[in-house]
């Protein structure tokens, strides 16, 4: 994936106070242009997906907003507009066009916008990931030896059509369960952004937090094992 | 980019794929997974006298995964848990020629050799009460 990590952070927020603008040194107080010259200003490294298309960090958020944003944003800094500026003002600008690019790919999904601010949030995923759910990587090992027998059987074989009609049911158990746990993360993702909308900082939320990120963090796993196998499944009996 | 010759070979015949009993005595059992790429990898040695005397895998996941662990179990087998506790990812990265986008297949084969080796050693203390 080529979604970034950003460094720390931490410090968002506080990129703009400290920033200034290359051109003519004045503050920048403008959301991506210099107010005074006019210039265009690269997007920070450090500035998030979220903040990149103007929206708060939540994980539910307007498709049709933020797909109005980003082509309001893509306009703004297509290459186009630029042929006629400074070399530096044409990087820019295409810079920013590359960010804008890989922040809403990322955000207009809801597996990976939530994906993506576990790692905002966690710094790393890898500290809030938990034992491995043994029970269903005995079910996947299972189901993928029923897979291997199905591919080494003659299909128009009774073994063949009985080993097929179990796969089916398999299938449909898992879409099921895959359903099932989207939306059960989708729950997860309201109860995280009203967390967020009431913004207390008792030592309750944070462990309300903790609990909500763990288990995003948990589901979101399973469902990318789960998603494996099932595409795995697909098109062996496709 | 293309799988190189090793890799196809683990992957075209797999060494020691199949499972033990959990349950069985001397057995230690190895589960574990990665999450960004879905590929799962089950990893079981036996053990007798403090050596390891059989290895098996069950890797659900691409050609690199299933050679990792293929390779893994081979290594393991003769080998003292104290000597399997050596076994690096890097080890079989260079075995394997894996490219960089594959490391983190070795990755889930060292964890599992680790959980493995893990379970088998919390397996013997709760059976082998301390003498002390």
């Amino acid at each position: 994936m080529d979604q970034h990590t950003p460094e720390s952070p931490r410090t968002r927020g506080l990129q703009m106070a400290r920033s200034m603008c290359w051109h003519c040194q004045s503050a920048v107080t403008g959301e991506y242009f210099c107010e005074r010259c006019v210039k265009v200003q690269p997007v920070s490294k450090e500035t998030d997906y979220f903040t990149c298309l103007g929206f708060p960090r939540r994980l539910t958020l307007d498709q049709k907003k933020l797909e109005a944003k980003f082509y309001e944003l893509s306009r703004t800094f297509h290459p186009d507009f630029y042929q006629t500026k400074s070399s530096a003002e044409q990087t820019i600008s295409l810079g920013n066009a590359a960010v804008l690019n890989t922040a809403y790919r990322t955000l207009r999904d809801p597996i990976q916008r939530a994906e993506y601010l576990l790692c905002l949030e966690a710094g790393s995923v890898k500290n809030i990931r938990t034992s491995p759910p043994a029970d269903l990587f005995e079910e996947i090992l299972e189901l993928q030896d029923t897979l291997e027998a199905y591919r080494s059987s003659d299909r128009d074989s009774q073994k063949g059509r009985e080993l097929r009609v179990a796969l089916e049911t398999e299938q449909r158990a898992l879409d099921q369960r895959k359903q099932e746990m989207e939306a059960q993360l989708q729950r997860l993702f309201t109860e995280w952004d009203q967390l967020q909308d009431r913004g207390e900082a008792t030592s309750q939320a944070r462990a309300e937090r903790d609990r909500l990120l763990k288990q995003m963090r948990d589901l979101l796993s399973n469902r990318t094992y789960v998603t494996s196998i099932v595409n795995d499944l697909a098109a062996t009996i496709a | 980019m293309a799988y190189s010759n090793k890799v196809v070979d683990h992957f075209n015949n797999p060494r020691n794929m199949g499972s033990f009993k959990k349950d069985e005595d001397g057995v230690g059992t190895g589960m574990v997974g990665a999450p960004e790429c879905g590929d799962v990898m089950k990893l079981q040695i036996k053990v007798q006298n403090d050596t390891i005397v059989d290895a098996k895998f069950k890797t659900f996941g691409c050609g690199s995964a299933i050679a990792s662990s293929s390779l893994a179990t081979e290594w393991l087998k003769g080998k003292t848990i104290e000597e399997a506790q050596q076994i690096k990812n890097t080890d079989i990265v260079q075995e394997l020629n894996l490219p960089p986008v594959k490391i983190h297949c070795s990755v889930l084969a060292e964890d599992a050799i680790k959980a493995a080796l893990a379970d088998y050693q919390k397996k013997t203390e709760e059976q082998t009460p301390s003498t002390k």
